[in-house]
């Protein structure tokens, strides 16, 4: 369960001032359930997904993970939390199994489980081949298995996926894709971010708008059409956009 | 902290960097191919290549103008030299010289002086610069020496005088030194340097892998996503490196320990009783660890703050480069390590390998170099900590710092960044010109200094930008009651500074030349005033603008205790005295402090004025009537005088706090 209130993250700029990269962003998501940050490049999918998964600390508001707070239990958050995005790096010299296995006692786990779950994902995923190669020889579709692997090696009931299908060719997009689905099988709590609305479409329980920093819409795909009238993903993004740009620039006159 | 954690961190680190072809190759490869190529490949190659210049010898014209008995013994001797060739002098020679079908011309005649006596000229003409040049006129030298010797005896007999009258003197030497002392001095110079050298390259490398590396192949977000926490990582890096560092010392000195031994034993050395000293490589390798855990910190915070590995080379090159020329300081004679230059980091270890190197080492030196170094190693290691705790500094973006966007934009001038440059700036025209301006004269030279270096910039910089001169310095008038306090603040606190000193130069005494360098600034044959005006009044007024008025300001975004402890570190450092340094420094922390929490510049410039002409009268009068009662003379202040010194100070420090409450305190 992932609980997202008030989210404020500012960068110093070149001259002093600061950019508000995350402006008061409140989401819920629940277990069981595929919640999608949907925004274009720049939008502050990224920045969130950072301050959930404790590498950066906002600069005010809260969030929870499984009811543990990101800033004053970071640890607990971390244990609880697998993340994965389009552009992870591995350690190249390290064989998969060793990369795993690395990861795994990190969270603490013994080395008998660890070798329990890297057998157990090994056959789910096809990897067996694999394993005990090194990574710098792996093809991506390869990497991005192990990196699977990786993220969920510690069982957490939450997973966070940052854009992960970014550069990846469509074979390996779909490993992943199918990878998303099992997690809400398993009762896992799901966020993901993407600027693909077709992956949204397929994917996402409920969609969560991100523009400029703040949350201009939310709510399960229907809903979003429904109240737009558009049936395309991509209508109802450019309408939200639209309406979004003329509501700031009236406010901006105000002032 | 999970140690097991921090385990599993470094064993993997440890895994990468022995499975990384280039870390393997430059820490244990390269070490075992070197020495043996060095010392046994370079020997034999170079005794070869000497043997083969002699076989070359030389062809040598003679132009003989004596053709006497003398010529004959020093001609006799000359053709004894192996390999050496000889011509008739011709016009044809010098052309000959030039072509270089000839290797040397010598020229032999002879001349009398007013008593009669006859005197024989020898005259060489050949190329030093060249390996032929240096082998021959050795030769011709000692074949010469030889001529000489039988020439003087036979004259010597011929008048009837003792032959052994050229010898009355005679000098014996007897060296008490043994040959393993001889030894132990060779390798005493060239081993720090090495060892200083091998050991912060060896760790660069592994350092800007570890996270500036990490940043470049985008594996550093996963694992500060993984449950280890932040300190546990940089203690697990930092390992890997101290590790890989000592064993790229370790490889390094046992293969250089058998080159050696190898090549003493080749040369007769070991026969002759010299062995290698052992138990000093062992000391060695002790001491370099506390410099191994200190260069570790230091390089993995470079790597931190740098968000590539390129970036992350190119900023150490300068510690690479500090380092080198602190180390180099075993080469140099008459260095020797005491309890002052035990604290320097670096040159500490450098000093102390000689030392051990020569068997001739103190264990109170040992612990204050392993302790001053472990001091800075923690100091360092907690800046790791810091930085890699900060978003900005982990996860630093590219920022503009080029000069064009100073003036356009006022507002960011007055960082950190132009504060340094500012400074670092400032320090070099003092060093320089104001040295020069010293030497010159030092009276007129300290004003100018003060004027010019010091005080003039600053009010030029801040016109030209345009700034409220007055508003930035804090140039306002303090409150009565505030500046009242002042000599209550500033006269004991002079006095506890200096008893500082004086505790200092006890425990590290300050060396002679120094002393009276300092004494020079008391003794100038000018009026007192004018004293009083050059030591007291412009460094009070100039220094207080530049210091706590100016680059204070630079500082002050992070708060006002860290622009007080940065100004009052670069205060100290100004002055150029690493004797003086930590009593400058208290000085400059109780001089910002007087000016950020009054809001007024005056204050703190009449305190160091006040400070400065203590010291003044303190010349003066010590000694004098009721003065005898705190001073002993001008250098020495009875300790007792700490207790009510304190005591005062105490309480006007409180008292002007108190007083100062409300004012704002930017």
């Amino acid at each position: 369960m992932i609980i997202v209130k008030d989210l404020v993250k500012e960068f110093p700029k070149k001259d002093g001032t600061f950019f508000r990269a995350v402006d008061n962003v409140s989401f819920e998501a629940g277990d069981g359930e595929i919640v999608c940050l949907l925004g274009a490049n720049g939008a502050g999918k990224t920045t969130t997904m950072r301050i959930l998964s404790t590498v950066f600390k906002p600069n005010s508001g809260t969030a929870l993970i499984q009811g543990h707070d990101i800033v004053h239990a970071s640890q607990q958050v971390r244990e609880n939390l697998g993340f994965l995005s389009g552009d992870t790096g591995l350690y190249s010299r390290l064989r998969s199994r060793e990369f795993i296995t690395y990861f795994g006692r990190l969270y603490g786990l013994d080395d008998r489980t660890i070798n329990q779950r890297i057998e157990k994902m090994a056959e789910l995923l096809d990897m067996k081949d694999f394993l005990d190669k090194k990574i710098e020889f792996l093809s991506s579709g390869m990497k991005q298995k192990v990196s699977i692997v990786r993220s969920i090696i510690h069982n957490p009931p939450v997973m966070i996926f940052d854009e992960p299908t970014s550069g990846l060719d469509i074979l390996t997009a779909r490993n992943i894709i199918s990878f998303i689905r099992d997690c809400k099988v398993q009762g896992k709590c799901v966020l993901f971010s993407t600027h693909i609305m077709r992956e949204a479409e397929r994917l996402a329980d409920r969609i969560v708008m991100i523009h400029k920093g703040k949350v201009m819409a939310e709510g399960p795909l229907e809903e979003l059409r429904a109240a737009t009238g558009c049936t395309d993903l991509d209508d109802v993004f450019v309408h939200y956009i639209n309406q979004f740009d003329q509501e700031t620039e009236v406010k901006n006159h105000e002032f | 902290m999970s140690f097991k954690k921090i385990m599993t961190i470094y064993r993997k680190e440890l895994l990468e960097m022995m499975r990384d072809k280039r870390t393997l190759f430059t820490t244990i490869l390269l070490p075992v191919i070197l020495y043996p190529l060095i010392f046994i490949g370079f020997s034999s190659l170079m005794s070869r290549q000497t043997v083969k210049l002699e076989e070359k010898g030389a062809t040598i014209a003679v132009a003989d103008s004596l053709k006497n008995d003398v010529s004959g013994v020093i001609i006799s001797e000359l053709n004894k030299i192996q390999y050496f060739r000889y011509m008739a002098y011709s016009k044809a020679s010098e052309q000959k010289y030039l072509d270089k079908d000839v290797s040397a011309i010598i020229t032999l005649s002879d001349s009398t002086n007013a008593n009669g006596t006859v005197f024989y000229k020898m005259t060489v003409k050949y190329d030093k610069s060249s390996d032929q040049g240096q082998m021959l006129i050795g030769k011709i030298n000692k074949a010469v020496k030889n001529a000489e010797q039988q020439v003087v005896q036979k004259e010597l007999v011929r008048r009837g005088i003792d032959p052994q009258i050229v010898d009355i003197v005679r000098m014996r030497e007897i060296d008490t030194s043994t040959a393993q002392k001889k030894v132990g001095m060779i390798l005493g110079m060239i081993l720090p340097y090495l060892l200083i050298i091998l050991l912060i390259s060896g760790a660069a490398v592994v350092a800007a892998d570890l996270v500036a590396g990490e940043k470049e192949r985008h594996t550093l977000e996963t694992l500060l996503v993984s449950s280890a926490h932040r300190n546990e990582i940089v203690i697990g890096k930092y390992l890997t490196i101290i590790t890989i560092a000592m064993i790229n010392v370790l490889v390094n000195l046992i293969s250089l320990f058998f080159s050696a031994k190898y090549m003493a034993s080749q040369g007769g050395l070991e026969t002759a009783g010299v062995r290698m000293p052992l138990q000093g490589f062992v000391v060695l390798f002790l001491a370099l660890i506390p410099l191994a855990t200190l260069f570790a910190a230091v390089l993995l915070s470079i790597s931190t703050f740098s968000r590539n590995m390129k970036e992350a080379r190119s900023y150490e090159q300068p510690l690479l480069t500090i380092s080198m020329l602190l180390a180099m300081i075993s080469f140099f004679p008459a260095f020797e390590l005491n309890n002052l230059m035990a604290l320097i980091p670096i040159i500490n270890i450098s000093l102390l390998f000689k030392a051990v190197m020569i068997g001739e080492y103190h264990l109170s030196h040992l612990f204050i170099t392993i302790g001053s170094t472990l001091v800075l190693d923690i100091i360092a290691i907690w800046v790791t900590i810091k930085l890699f705790n900060s978003e900005s500094v982990l996860f630093r973006t590219d920022d503009d710092s080029s000069l064009k966007t100073v003036k356009s934009n006022k507002k960011t001038f007055f960082s950190p960044y132009y504060g340094m440059i500012y400074f670092v700036v400032a320090l070099i025209v003092l060093f320089y010109l104001g040295g020069y301006m010293q030497a010159q004269d030092l009276g007129k030279g300290l004003v100018n200094t003060q004027l010019l270096i010091i005080l003039l910039p600053v009010l030029l910089t801040l016109r030209i930008l345009k700034q409220d001169t007055s508003q930035i310095l804090r140039f306002k008038a303090p409150r009565l009651k505030e500046l009242i306090l002042i000599p209550f603040i500033a006269i004991p606190a002079a006095l506890i500074v200096s008893l500082l000193s004086q505790l200092i130069n006890q425990l590290f005494p300050f060396p002679k030349e120094y002393l009276e360098q300092l004494g020079k600034l008391f003794e100038m044959k000018i009026p007192a005033w004018q004293q009083f005006l050059i030591i007291a009044v412009a460094p009070g007024f100039c220094e207080e603008i530049l210091f706590r008025g100016f680059l204070i300001r630079f500082f002050e975004k992070n708060g006002p205790v860290v622009a007080v402890v940065v100004s009052a570190l670069l205060f100290a450092t100004f002055h150029l005295d690493p004797f003086r340094f930590l009593p400058v420094l208290l000085l400059g922390l109780l001089l910002g402090y007087l000016t950020v929490r009054s809001g007024s510049i005056l204050n703190s410039m009449l305190s160091h004025m006040i400070n400065n002409g203590f010291a003044l009268v303190i010349t003066l009068l010590a000694g004098k009537g009721f003065m005898k009662i705190f001073f002993v003379n001008a250098d020495t202040i009875r300790f007792w005088v700490i207790l009510p010194a304190v005591a005062i100070f105490v309480c006007a420090i409180l008292l002007f706090h108190k007083v100062t409450q409300k004012k704002e305190l930017s």
